[in-house]
C-alpha cells in the first residue's frame, strides 16, 4: 500500500510541510495588514485602540499556527493548501465582523472570541482522529447518520423558535447546520455501497434503478419534507444539490444530475406556488425596484455599498457597510465588496474556488470511494453554499438567507465547516501503510483515473489495486506505478 | 499601543492606509502566486492518480463564480447604466462617499440654452448632508414633456427617456469605456451627467401654456423642414417641482398626467378637411358639387349633414340659400360640410383608408431616438368603415364619427402641407438627425392646399386672425363632441409664402369644449406665431 511512508524524522516532517507554513505565514501577514488598516480607522471615530483589539488576530494566528505545528509533529501527509486558504477566509471573516462591531467594546463575549479557535480545534480533532485511513470507520454506521440527520431536523421542529423567517433552536443555534455533514456521510456511505446497482439504468428509456435507490429517495423525501415544513428552503437546496452531485460522482451516470435538474425545476415551481415567502423573494429578485424601501431594501443597500466601493473599495474601516441590514452575517460579502472593492471580493472568490478545487482534488485522488464521495460532498456543500450566498447578495439569484462559509458571523455554520474541513484533511492523508503488499501488473489498466470518464464506482472496483499503488518518491503522478494485488484484508478495512 | 494610536491620528496615516490597502491586496495575490509556484510540492502524490471528471466539475464551479462576478460587476462597476439603481442610491443611500450622490444630473435645456430642468445641490432640511434637488423653472408649462423625477414615483417624460444620459450615461463608445475605466481606476467620481438640449422654445411653450390655462387643451408647434418640436404643451398640467400622490389616483377628474398633445384622441371636425382635400387631389378628384342649404345624406334614414352657415342663419331667424355649386377651394375656405361629405363618398372607402395609411393613422411615432427609452406620439385612430356604410364615410370625411386624431398628428399634417407634402419625424432633442417619416401628399397637392389654407385665413372662416404682419395659412375646426360642447381646433403654418413655409412653423391648437375654432383656437395660434416671429423663429 502506501509507498509514501509517513516521514519518520522530525526534520523531514518539518521540511515536508514547508509549503503550508510558508502560505500560512503570508496569509497572516495579509491579515495583520488588514487589521492595521481596520484599527487605524478607530481613533478617527473617537475610539482608541486597545491591546484587547488584537485578540481576534492573535486567536487566528495562534489557532492556525498550533494546527500547523500539530499536523507537522504527527507527520500528517495530507493537503497543505486547505489550511492557509481556510485561514485567509477566516481572517477576512474576522476583519469583516470586527469591522461590524462583533468584538468591539465590552460587549465582546467570550464566545465570539472562542468560536474560531474552537472550530480549528474541532477540525484538528476530526483530522487526527480520522487520518491514516480511519475515516472509513464512518462508513459502516450509515443508518446512524441517517437517523441523526432526521433527528436533528425533528429536534429543531419541536424546540425551535422563529426569527427572521427561519426556525432556530434556543440561543439562536442552528442545529440543522451539522446536517451538511451527516447527510454527506450517509449518502456517501450508501452510494459507495450500492454504486454498481445505482449505475444500472434501464436501457431503452433511461430511468434510474428504483430498487437500490429507494432508501435514499425515502431519506431525502423525509428530510426535505421536514426542512420545508420549517421553510428552510436554502438548506433543502444545498442538501438536494449535494445528493445529486454525490449520485453523479458515485455512479458516473449523468442521468442523475439531468433528472435531478428536471425534478428540481418542477419541485421549485411547485414549492414557489405554495410558499408565499419564497415567491416574494423571487419577485424581489426580479425587480427590487418594485418596492425599493421594503422588500428590495436589503439587497439594494448591499448593492449601493458595492457601487460606492467601486473597483478598489474604500479600505477596511473606511466605508459604511452598517447601512446594509444584517450585514455581518448573510450580507458579509457586500461588506467585503464595499470595503475592498470589486478587486477584493474577486480575490475572496478566487480563494473559494481554490478551496473547492482542492477539495475536489482530494475527492479525485482518494483511494476509497467512500472517501472520494465524502470529499465530493463537502466540496459540493461549500460550493453551493458560497454560490447561493454570493449570488443572492449580488442579485444574481434570489436571496436564500444562507451564510457565507468561514466568513459570515455564525457559530454553528463555522464549526460545521471546520469539522468538514477536518474530515477532508483526514481523507487527504491517505491510507495506512500496509507492508504486505506485492505488486502485479494485471490490474494496472484499471486504476482509477486511467479509465475513461472517471466515476468513483469504477474506482471502487479497482480500489484494491489503487490502494496499493502509492509510490514513495514518485516525481510525477503519471509515472509508471506498481499495481497491487487484491488483498482480502483490504476488503475488511473498507465499508 | 499609544504609539499606534498616535500613528493612527497622525497626518501621514491616510497615505499609509492607502499603502496598507494596496499591500493587503498584493500579499493576498502573492499567496495565490505561491500556491501556483509550489503546485509541484503541493500535489497530493501520495494518493491515487486523479479520476477524470472532477476537473470539469471544478471548472464548472469556477465558471459559475465567474458568472456571478460578471453580474456583480454590472452593478458595482457600471452601475450608472442602471438608471433605477442610480436613482435609488441618490435617494436612499446614506453613504456620503457614494459617487451616485455626486452625479450632478445633467440639465435639460431648450434650443436656445434656457434651462428647463436642472439639479441644484443644497443642504438637507436637517443640514446633515448635501442633497441634490431637481428644479423645473417653468413648472407646469413643460411638465408633460420633461416629466418628473421623484423619490417615490420615479421618473417620467424626458427625465425617464434620457435618464441614463442625464446621469452620465452608459458607456457606448470605446471612448466612454476608456473614461469609465479611468474613473474606476483613479477613483475619480463622475461629477456631472450629460446635458440634454431639446428643440423646445421655452418662451413659446410658456405662452402656449398660459393661453390654454384654465382650459383643457394642447398646443403643438413644429418646424416643417426638419420636425424640430418647438412647443408641446398640454393643459391641465401639474407642477413637477411638487409631485403629489393625488396625481396618480385614477380618479383625478382633470387627468393632469395625460399628455393631451400626443395621447389625447379627439374628433378633428373641419380641420380634417385638409386631409380629405389632399386625398381627393392626389386621387385626381377636384369636382364642382352642388351644396344646397338642406344638406346631404346618403339615405333618408340618417340625419342630413348641413353647413355651419345654415345653423347660424337659423339661430338668427334668417334663411340661408346654400353655397350652390362650388369647387374644392371655395368649399375649404368656407368649410362646407355638405361639399366634403359628398367628396368623401365620391372618394370611396378604399381610397379613404389608403389615404389614412398614407397619413400614418393608427400609428405611434417616436419623438426621441437614440435614448434609452423613447417618448411616443399617437397619430390617429380610425376604425375601419364598412363598405356598406356610406353615411359613416360621409361623416368621417368631415372629421366626425369614427375619426379621432391627436393634436400632434394635426400639427404634423399642417407641417407636411408647408413642407411640400413631406412629413418629417417630430424631434424633441437637437441631438437626433432629421428624418423623413413619409410623403403625405404630392408636391402639387401640397402647394395647392397651401394656397387654399392661406385663403381660409385671408377671406374664409379664419379671417378673424388675419394680421398684416404675418401671412398665416390654416384651417379652423369646430368638432362636435358627444360629451359636451364642441372642441375648438386650429391647424396652420406661417409664413404662407411658398419657399419659406418649410422654414417657418406649423401649429395645431386644440381647446377641449372651446366652441368655435375661429374664436378660441385660432387666436392662440396667431399669438404664438406672432411671438415666434418676434423671436426670429420665422424666416
Amino acid at each position: 500500500m502506501s509507498r509514501v511512508a509517513r516521514p519518520e524524522s522530525l526534520a523531514k516532517r518539518w521540511a515536508g510541510r514547508g509549503p503550508e507554513r510558508q502560505l500560512l505565514f503570508w496569509v497572516l501577514v495579509a491579515m495583520t495588514l488588514g487589521f492595521l488598516m481596520l484599527l487605524g480607522a478607530g481613533p478617527k471615530e473617537g475610539y482608541a485602540v486597545r491591546w484587547a483589539d488584537l485578540v481576534p488576530l492573535a486567536g487566528l494566528a495562534l489557532s492556525f499556527g498550533v494546527a500547523h505545528l500539530l499536523l507537522t509533529l504527527l507527520g500528517f501527509r495530507g493537503d497543505q493548501v486547505l489550511l492557509p486558504v481556510a485561514a485567509f477566509l477566516c481572517g477576512i471573516g474576522l476583519l469583516g465582523q470586527f469591522r461590524m462591531g462583533a468584538f468591539s467594546g465590552n460587549q465582546a463575549s467570550l464566545l465570539d472570541v472562542l468560536i474560531l479557535p474552537g472550530g480549528v480545534a474541532l477540525m484538528l480533532c476530526a483530522t487526527l482522529l480520522l487520518m491514516n485511513g480511519r475515516y472509513r470507520l464512518l462508513a459502516p454506521p450509515l443508518w446512524f447518520w441517517a437517523l441523526l440527520s432526521v433527528a436533528l431536523v425533528a429536534l429543531l421542529l419541536v424546540t425551535g423558535q422563529r426569527f427572521r423567517g427561519g426556525v432556530y433552536a434556543a440561543g439562536y443555534v442552528t442545529p440543522t447546520e451539522p446536517l451538511k455533514l451527516t447527510v454527506v456521510l450517509f449518502a456517501a456511505a450508501f452510494i459507495a455501497q450500492h454504486a454498481k446497482a445505482l449505475a444500472q439504468w434501464s436501457k431503452p428509456i433511461p430511468f434510474p434503478p428504483l430498487r437500490p435507490l429507494w432508501p435514499l429517495l425515502a431519506f431525502a423525501a423525509v428530510l426535505l419534507g421536514l426542512l420545508l415544513v420549517q421553510r428552510d428552503l436554502g438548506m433543502a437546496l444545498i442538501l438536494s444539490l449535494t445528493l445529486l452531485a454525490l449520485l453523479a460522482a458515485g455512479t458516473g451516470h449523468l442521468g442523475y444530475p439531468i433528472y435531478g435538474a428536471l425534478g428540481a425545476t418542477l419541485g421549485g415551481w411547485a414549492l414557489l406556488s405554495v410558499f408565499s415567502h419564497g415567491q416574494r423573494r423571487v419577485e424581489t429578485w426580479l425587480d427590487p425596484f418594485q418596492d425599493p424601501t421594503g422588500a428590495g431594501w436589503q439587497v439594494l443597500q448591499g448593492l449601493s455599498g458595492m457601487y460606492a466601493g467601486g473597483l478598489w473599495g474604500e479600505g477596511f474601516g473606511q466605508a459604511r457597510p452598517q447601512y446594509t441590514p444584517i450585514a455581518e452575517s448573510d450580507f458579509i460579502y457586500a461588506v467585503i465588496a464595499e470595503e475592498l472593492g470589486f478587486a477584493g471580493s474577486a480575490l475572496v472568490l478566487v480563494f473559494f474556488v481554490l478551496l473547492i478545487g482542492r477539495l475536489d482534488g482530494i475527492a479525485a485522488r482518494a483511494r476509497s470511494p467512500f472517501g472520494a464521495l465524502v470529499a465530493t460532498g463537502i466540496a459540493t456543500v461549500l460550493a453551493v453554499q458560497t454560490l447561493l450566498n454570493v449570488g443572492g447578495v449580488t442579485k444574481s439569484i434570489p436571496l436564500t438567507g444562507i451564510t457565507l462559509p468561514f466568513i459570515s458571523h455564525g457559530g454553528s455554520s463555522l464549526i460545521t465547516v471546520f469539522v468538514g474541513l477536518g474530515l477532508a484533511l483526514a481523507i487527504s492523508d491517505g491510507e495506512p501503510r500496509a507492508g504486505r503488499r506485492q505488486s502485479g501488473r494485471k490490474q494496472s489498466e484499471r486504476r482509477p483515473g486511467t479509465g475513461r470518464k472517471g466515476s468513483v464506482s469504477r474506482g471502487s472496483r479497482s480500489k484494491e489495486a489503487a490502494v496499493n499503488n502509492r509510490t514513495s518518491n514518485r516525481s510525477t503522478s503519471r509515472g509508471p506505478r506498481q499495481p497491487a494485488v487484491r488483498k482480502s484484508s483490504d476488503r475488511r478495512t473498507r465499508d | 499601543m499609544e504609539l499606534l494610536n498616535a500613528l493612527f491620528v497622525s497626518a501621514p496615516w491616510a497615505t499609509l492606509r492607502g499603502g496598507l490597502h494596496i499591500a493587503f491586496l498584493l500579499v493576498a495575490l502573492y499567496v495565490l502566486k505561491q500556491v501556483y509556484d509550489l503546485r509541484a510540492a503541493l500535489g497530493l502524490r501520495h494518493l491515487a492518480r486523479p479520476r477524470a471528471g472532477f476537473r470539469f466539475a471544478v471548472a464548472g464551479v469556477a465558471l459559475l463564480f465567474l458568472a456571478v462576478l460578471g453580474y456583480q460587476a454590472s452593478w458595482q462597476l457600471s452601475g450608472t447604466a442602471r438608471p433605477a439603481f442610480v436613482a435609488f442610491m441618490q435617494l436612499h443611500d446614506r453613504r456620503q462617499f457614494n459617487p451616485a450622490h455626486w452625479i450632478e444630473r445633467g440639465s435639460i435645456l431648450d434650443h436656445r440654452g434656457e434651462v428647463l430642468a436642472e439639479s441644484r445641490a443644497g443642504p438637507t432640511t436637517d443640514g446633515q448632508r448635501l442633497e441634490v434637488r431637481r428644479v423645473y423653472p417653468h413648472g407646469p408649462a413643460c411638465a408633460h414633456v420633461l416629466g418628473y423625477t421623484h423619490p417615490r414615483f420615479g421618473t417620467s417624460g424626458m427625465e425617464a427617456a434620457a435618464n441614463v444620459s442625464l446621469n452620465g450615461g452608459s458607456p457606448e463608445t470605446l471612448l466612454d469605456w476608456g473614461e469609465l475605466t479611468r474613473q474606476l481606476v483613479t477613483r475619480d467620481k463622475r461629477a456631472r451627467g450629460h446635458d440634454l438640449v431639446l428643440n423646445l422654445d421655452a418662451d413659446l411653450q410658456q405662452l402656449a401654456y398660459e393661453r390654454l390655462r384654465g382650459r383643457a387643451g394642447a398646443v403643438v408647434m413644429l418646424r416643417p423642414a426638419d420636425g424640430a418640436v418647438r412647443v408641446l404643451a398640454s393643459s391641465p398640467s401639474f407642477d413637477p417641482n411638487r409631485v403629489d400622490a393625488g396625481l396618480f389616483r385614477g380618479t383625478d377628474p382633470d387627468a393632469r398626467l395625460l399628455n393631451r398633445a400626443v395621447d389625447g384622441l379627439y374628433p378633428p371636425g373641419s380641420v380634417f378637411k385638409v386631409v380629405l382635400a389632399a386625398a381627393a387631389l392626389d386621387a385626381g378628384l377636384d369636382p364642382v358639387l352642388d351644396c344646397p342649404a338642406e344638406g346631404f345624406t346618403t339615405s333618408r334614414r340618417y340625419p342630413r349633414i348641413r353647413d355651419h352657415d345654415y345653423y347660424a342663419a337659423r339661430r338668427a331667424g334668417r334663411t340661408w340659400g346654400g353655397h350652390g355649386r362650388i369647387g374644392l377651394d371655395r368649399a375649404l375656405i368656407d368649410s362646407s360640410n355638405v361639399y366634403f361629405a359628398q367628396l368623401g363618398v365620391q372618394l370611396g372607402h378604399e381610397a379613404f383608408h389608403r389615404a389614412g395609411d398614407r397619413f400614418l393613422f393608427n400609428h405611434r411615432i417616436a419623438l426621441t431616438e437614440g435614448l434609452s427609452r423613447s417618448q411616443f406620439m399617437r397619430t390617429a385612430r380610425i376604425e375601419p368603415i364598412a363598405t356598406s356604410d356610406r353615411y359613416g364615410l360621409a361623416q368621417a370625411a368631415i372629421g366626425q364619427g369614427k375619426v379621432l386624431v391627436t393634436p400632434a398628428q394635426m400639427a404634423l399634417i399642417a407641417a407636411a402641407v408647408a413642407n411640400d407634402g413631406v412629413a418629417m419625424r417630430p424631434r424633441l432633442t437637437t441631438g437626433e438627425p432629421a428624418a423623413t417619416l413619409g410623403r403625405f401628399m404630392s408636391d402639387a397637392t401640397a402647394r395647392r392646399l397651401s394656397g387654399m389654407m392661406r385663403r381660409v385665413v385671408s377671406e374664409g372662416t379664419g379671417r378673424g386672425i388675419d394680421t398684416p404682419e404675418l401671412a398665416i395659412a390654416g384651417k379652423t375646426g369646430t368638432a362636435q363632441n358627444p360629451f359636451g360642447a364642441s372642441h375648438s381646433w386650429f391647424i396652420g403654418f406661417a409664413p404662407a409664402s411658398s419657399g419659406q413655409a418649410a422654414a417657418g412653423l406649423a401649429v395645431a391648437v386644440l381647446v377641449e369644449q372651446g366652441g368655435y375654432g375661429s374664436t378660441t383656437a385660432a387666436p392662440i395660434a396667431r399669438d404664438l406665431l406672432l411671438r415666434a416671429q418676434q423671436r426670429g423663429l420665422l424666416p
